[in-house]
């Protein structure tokens, strides 16, 4: 693979907030991991590595196998041991719980203890986040900003949710917002169920309706909802707002992580268009698991295509290796190397078009043929990102 | 067909389309994902709400929540179509948001529905319905929300209409969960969770796994010691001058194969362990871009699968 190496946590070591974005499967988590360790490395910064939804392995290697939500310090004696030399920071992973964050938002903004009290005991409650589509990606933009209010580090890096469009993320704050603030939830939430009777003409067939429908019951618990939601609707508003400002912000660097495969890439592609129409900022780009450049090597795929094509390969190298070679094994060995012979070709294809995403620096890390799963795994990959990697 | 994103569920769903349609049945493809794209692994462009036939014997449409709900209001109500705009279609709407289990009651009811049309003579209209599932973390309150909805509503017509929803996704004669999965560590967690969860909160019997993109380089012992063998540079080099080519570059790429194959095979060990429907496996395909040529090849991978 051509194209200088890039040392992205010296490029990335003076911000605040660092998202690392993509489609799933792409190894999003496993990369901002890797850029915590980058930059803690090299720079004394207290950085926090804040994940949505980590692999066992990557929990275990990070020693959050509790799986609890209280931050966990990665302790220095074992980055000095995997790095082979102490680090300058320190490294703070932690993992997102989307129902405290859900309540803390509720006890935050509703405007006394009884509404919060009210919310929670709601039947519609239980479920609220489960229907509100986006929530994981509103999540975790109020825990970033949760803690970026609260100044204890110096750096947080977030992975975004595994959605499958990763622009939901860019939208979560407005959608929440439009969400708590409908026009309907107004006209819902004034009437108890003696108003729907005074609110005229108009309305009364409806209110019918709607009590045929779902009894009256639920009616009455969704208004009671519904009045609960509006009070926070000021607060949700003023905190979209300020969630838009972090991520625009100077401090703020987005990573847009992909593969060559073509349809994280396409993902890639339009979240970059997106992010620049949106006016946030693009830093780098992480290129995961580049296959090997000798898999394109002419000479090797003249060779495999000899061994899968040619009747008379196995005569030869039975001949050479002084035993019985049968022309299945002689085959599979060839066609084993041309599958991947045939990716890392149309891997190759898209190369051209990273240019296409944005002038930005762009990171390369090689295909990993195992999980990653211990300390020193990821500070593999840091290096990488450092551009000190092997290629 | 449910699994986590990027594990190919459109394919997959697309090629059931394709191989029951080939054994004569009429089949509706209906794509739950917003941003998905079934219509295309069937080699036509975006579809609507309406059922569009895309191939011989198969038909494709989007669900939208809203078209859902309008459907719904305008059969059993007689309220016009279009007709958002009004109070009424404004409170649905709201409900439709905002209320646990109600989009999700939508999204189950139009398939529902569906599988419930009758054609004048009074015979199905639709011999399978293949649903492209949204990603997982949307399935399982989906599947789960006619039971909430039972919890919930207490009383009306409605009760009674999501009564005959959840028999039908409780019989497995009528309708069974697929899960897919790729050997790779989180699509293996994720498609067991589903599984576990989807047996545990919901009445829906697994019919089946698909792990798809399994490299298909399983090399015998005996092949991987002809492997090494050829590793050895001496003979590389002689036979390279004499079948012509590197023979150390093949050597090594495919160890490289082997040893991705020898990786997403522990995977696939703990998808089998932990799986209690079978496991067809799909193996990769070098494609450009998901559509029907590749939705053709997945098509005839499961038929050899599935024997």
């Amino acid at each position: 693979m051509n194209g200088e190496a890039v040392d992205l946590a010296a490029r990335l070591d003076d911000r605040e907030v660092i998202i690392c974005a993509g489609s799933g499967g792409v190894g999003k988590t496993t990369i901002s991991a890797a850029l915590g360790i980058a930059i803690v490395a090299s720079h004394a910064k207290r950085v926090l590595v804040l994940t949505v939804d980590p692999a066992r392995r990557l929990a275990t290697a990070l020693g959050l196998e509790s799986m609890g939500i209280e931050p966990v310090t990665v302790p220095k004696a074992r980055l000095k041991r995997a790095l082979g030399a102490a680090p300058k920071g320190e490294l703070v992973a932690a993992m997102l719980d989307m129902k405290s964050t859900w309540d803390r938002l509720v006890e935050r903004l509703a405007p006394d203890r009884q509404a919060a009290e009210r919310i929670f005991r709601n039947p519609f409650y239980q479920g609220m986040s489960d229907a509100f589509a986006g929530s994981h990606e509103y999540m975790a933009m109020e825990a970033l900003h949760e803690l970026h209010t609260a100044h204890e580090y110096d750096v947080l890096i977030i992975d975004t949710p595994p959605s499958r469009n990763a622009l939901d993320f860019l939208e979560a704050p407005t959608r929440l917002s439009d969400f708590v603030g409908a026009r309907l939830l107004s006209w819902l939430a004034g009437p108890t169920r003696v108003g729907f009777r005074a609110m005229g003409f108009a309305a009364q067939p409806f209110m019918r309706m709607a009590d045929r429908l779902l009894g009256s019951d639920m009616l009455e618990d969704l208004s009671v909802f519904v009045r609960d939601l509006q009070g926070l609707y000021g607060g949700v508003q003023r905190q979209a707002r300020e969630v838009y400002r972090l991520l625009r912000a100077p401090g703020t660097a987005f990573v847009v992580v992909t593969t060559l495969e073509p349809a994280p890439f396409a993902e890639a592609e339009f979240f970059c268009s997106k992010l620049h129409e949106f006016s946030m900022p693009l830093r780098a780009l992480v290129v995961n698991r580049v296959l090997p450049e000798h898999l394109r090597d002419t000479g090797a795929v003249a060779a495999a295509t000899a061994m899968v094509e040619n009747g008379k390969a196995a005569a030869v190298i039975s001949e050479e290796l002084g035993q019985k070679v049968g022309a299945e094994a002689v085959r599979h060995i060839g066609d084993a190397f041309l599958l991947l012979s045939r990716l890392a070709e149309r891997d190759s294809r898209q190369v051209g078009r990273l240019g296409g995403l944005g002038r930005v620096p762009v990171a390369r890390l090689p295909l990993i043929d195992h999980d990653i799963s211990d300390l020193e795994g990821l500070s593999l990959m840091a290096a990488g990102l450092r551009g000190q990697g092997p290629e | 067909v449910a699994g986590k994103g990027g594990t190919g569920k459109s394919t997959i769903a697309g090629a059931l389309a394709l191989i029951a349609s080939r054994a004569g049945k009429r089949v509706l493809c209906i794509d739950i994902d917003a941003k998905g794209d079934l219509a295309g692994t069937l080699g036509s462009p975006p579809v609507g709400f309406q059922p569009k036939v895309v191939q011989p014997n198969v038909s494709v449409l989007a669900l939208q929540p809203e078209e859902s709900l309008q459907e719904y209001l305008h059969i059993y109500f007689k309220v016009p179509r279009f007709a958002r705009l009004t109070p009424l279609a404004r409170v649905f709407d709201f409900i439709a948001t905002g209320v646990p289990g109600a989009r999700e009651m939508l999204v189950i009811g139009k398939i529902a529905f569906e599988e419930k049309r009758r054609d004048r003579d009074g015979s199905p209209a639709w011999d399978l319905i293949v649903v492209d599932a949204a990603a997982t973390g949307h399935v399982l309150p989906q599947l789960r929300a006619a039971r909430a909805m039972l919890e919930l509503v207490r009383g009306g017509i409605i009760r009674s209409q999501v009564e005959w929803i959840d028999a039908i996704l409780s019989d497995p004669r009528r309708t069974l969960l697929t899960i897919c999965a790729l050997p790779e560590e989180m699509p293996v967690v994720e498609a067991l969770e589903l599984h576990d969860r989807a047996r545990r909160e919901t009445r829906i019997s697994v019919g089946a796994c698909f792990l798809n993109r399994v490299i298909p380089v399983a090399l015998t012992p005996k092949q991987r010691r002809v492997l090494e063998l050829l590793g050895d540079p001496v003979h590389a080099e002689a036979l390279g001058r004499r079948i012509g080519g590197d023979v150390l570059g093949v050597v090594e790429g495919a160890r490289l194969a082997q040893r991705l194959h020898d990786n997403g095979l522990q995977h696939a060990k703990r998808l089998r362990a932990g799986m209690s429907a079978p496991v067809l496996e799909v193996p990769l395909q070098v494609e450009t871009r998901p559509g029907l040529a590749t939705t053709r090849a997945v098509a005839a991978a499961l038929r050899e699968a599935a024997g």
